[in-house]
């Protein structure tokens, strides 16, 4: 059973790597001026289905509360101010201090979560040991254990730690939560690589280490950039935890200082949304410019 | 000689095979050791947790109970709502993601302008953060201000002005469907474009409608991207907590359900047996989905 859940989810990952990569096939069927329409019709609805959630975000943190709160709503707005922006900064808590918190975290838990399955996935990819199948598969199951399942044990397991109402808690659960997909995207990757090229460095008389730390890794960059980006992705989304570990409010993480933000002020949209802004342009930054490194995480299936 | 030197000394003696043995534990220690701990030990603790009743304060131990938890759990109409939401929710969210990403894919093989960066635009609900998403759709739906809400009802009449869509089933099923319809998207994009051209185009000549074309060539290739993005969907639906509680307190499912009775009410033990009855539907919904819905 989770021999084929593993063909499946490989697969998917194979399949989705080359839609980026690469241009359109062209279709030669011709169409019809009707056919055009019909098809530009169904992209603007598309598009509009998409984006109008994120133009109204956009819209809402900038335009006064007065235009903010009136019917009918100001769709094209004619006034803008920044004074949603200014009050979240402005803030007991200001707003940045989230955001410093998410930083930390994600980039600690990713960067340690990479470190950790490099090796591991070395492991699984090109040496041999009895036992490795059955670790494999137990790794991979772990991919149908979401967080929602084991949030009380941990909880007890962090309290008993003493390490309640701290960042290192959070820290720790992003780490482990995403090392599975890091051996597994990184040993499918390692496996990708001709052996003939590792061979070539043992016979010049590297070390098996050697051979992972100068040949294997320098080749795996785009795959050690995807596992990064998908674990910080990860972490700056995460909520469940991050909310039953902290208390204080200096700890909190974007996702639950914004969800904060509720209680904080009265007629909060306008300040949510500019919360939620800037929560969001990392992201689509990263996106834009990352944009290939970052289908493998993709085409893994969960975002939370 | 030293306990140091006399271990290197030994590790000399191997032959290549039995060092990469060797090296291929210690490089997977690390992860296989951090991964039980804080993944099997958890399991096996919420089992064992499933059966207590869990002290507020974490000096005193938990105290063994037998089956109660479950016993409470079925005889509680709350729980039976929230596992009868979760599978509806499962279900059709699923669904939906899935025959939207097949739609826009599909749009997405004819060639129109700015199709490139229309492809980028599209994956954007799925990766923007969660948080976000949750609240920019709360407030478009907000039952006096919100924009949707104004066009829906005020405007269009579809429903009556001043109800909250937010607090029922429908609208978190359409709110999951359009987070995560870029994911069936990006698969079955994928698939799509290693279909030949060829095929189509005999197709036509043989005088085949648009309809059995899509029926006889492209369904029949796209059935194992489908079933693969069916299964990942619904393992990741029915474990849904976030999604659904940012978006709307109204509408229980069972992660809803473990959050609020392990952390508002703190009957933890009854949190666990809640989640182990949600690891056993998942485990049987997949080992069925794999044996009999789906040949590989």
């Amino acid at each position: 059973m989770i021999g084929l859940l593993m063909a499946a989810v490989r697969e998917s990952i194979q399949t989705t790597k080359s839609v980026f990569s690469g241009a359109f096939r062209q279709s030669q069927i011709e169409s019809t001026l009707f056919d055009r329409l019909v098809l530009y019709g169904c992209v603007g609805l598309t598009l509009f289905f998409v984006l109008f959630p994120f133009y109204w975000m956009v819209v809402t943190s900038i335009i006064p509360s007065t235009e903010l709160y009136r019917l009918p709503p100001a769709v094209i707005p004619t006034e803008f101010t920044f004074d949603h922006f200014r009050e979240i900064m402005d803030a007991q808590v200001p707003f940045y201090i989230y955001f410093f918190n998410s930083f930390v975290v994600a980039v600690i838990s990713s960067a340690m979560a990479v470190g950790i399955s490099i090796f591991g996935a070395y492991s699984f990819a090109r040496l041999e040991y009895p036992g490795r199948a059955f670790m494999v598969r137990g790794v991979l199951l772990s991919y149908m254990i979401a967080g929602i399942l084991m949030v009380v044990p941990i909880f007890q397991i962090v309290v008993w730690l003493g390490l309640v109402d701290t960042l290192t808690s959070v820290v720790l659960t992003h780490f482990i939560f995403t090392i599975p997909l890091g051996l597994y995207l990184l040993g499918n990757y390692f496996r990708s690589i001709p052996k003939e090229i590792e061979e070539a460095g043992l016979i010049d008389g590297y070390s098996r280490v050697e051979v992972l730390l100068r040949i294997t890794i320098p080749m795996s960059v785009p795959a050690i950039v995807a596992v990064f980006l998908y674990s910080f992705l990860l972490s700056w989304n995460e909520y469940l935890y991050a909310s039953i570990f902290l208390n204080t409010q200096e700890l909190y993480t974007l996702p639950i200082g914004i969800e904060f933000l509720q209680f904080e002020f009265d007629d909060v949209w306008g300040e949510i949304m500019a919360a939620s802004m800037l929560t969001t342009i990392p992201v689509v930054i990263m996106f834009l410019y990352l944009e290939k490194y970052m289908m493998a995480g993709l085409s893994f299936g969960s975002m939370d | 000689m030293s306990v140091i030197s006399q271990t290197k000394q030994r590790y000399d003696n191997l032959t290549i095979k039995q060092k990469e043995v060797y090296l291929g534990y210690a490089l997977i220690l690390p992860s296989v050791l951090l991964v039980a701990i804080t993944l099997v030990y958890p399991l096996l603790y919420n089992f064992y947790l499933s059966f207590t009743e869990v002290p507020l304060t974490p000096a005193e131990s938990p105290e063994w109970i037998g089956l109660e938890n479950y016993m409470t759990l079925i005889s509680d109409p709350d729980f039976l709502v929230a596992l009868r939401n979760t599978f509806i929710f499962t279900l059709f969210s699923d669904i939906g993601a899935t025959v939207i990403g097949l739609g826009v894919a599909l749009l997405f093989t004819k060639e129109f302008f700015g199709r490139r960066l229309a492809r980028g635009v599209v994956l954007l609900p799925y990766i923007a953060p969660l948080i976000a998403s949750a609240f920019v759709w709360q407030w478009i739906w907000d039952p006096t201000y919100g924009v949707g809400q104004f066009f829906f009802a005020d405007l269009l009449g579809l429903y009556d002005s001043g109800t909250d869509l937010r607090n029922s089933l429908t609208m978190v099923i359409v709110f999951e469907s359009w987070r995560y319809f870029p994911f069936a998207f990006l698969l079955i994009l994928a698939r799509l474009q290693s279909i030949p051209d060829e095929l189509y185009e005999a197709a036509k000549v043989d005088g085949a409608s648009r309809w059995a074309r899509f029926r006889d060539i492209t369904l029949p290739e796209l059935k194992y991207v489908i079933a693969t993005v069916f299964l990942i969907r619904w393992i990741w639906n029915f474990n849904v907590f976030a999604d659904v509680w940012l978006f709307t307190r109204d509408v229980p499912v069972l992660g809803v359900f473990v959050y609020q009775t392990g952390f508002n009410q703190f009957e933890q033990g009854i949190a666990a047996a809640t989640s182990m009855i949600m690891l056993v539907f998942l485990m049987l919904f997949v080992a069925i989905y794999v044996t009999w819905v789906i040949e590989w």
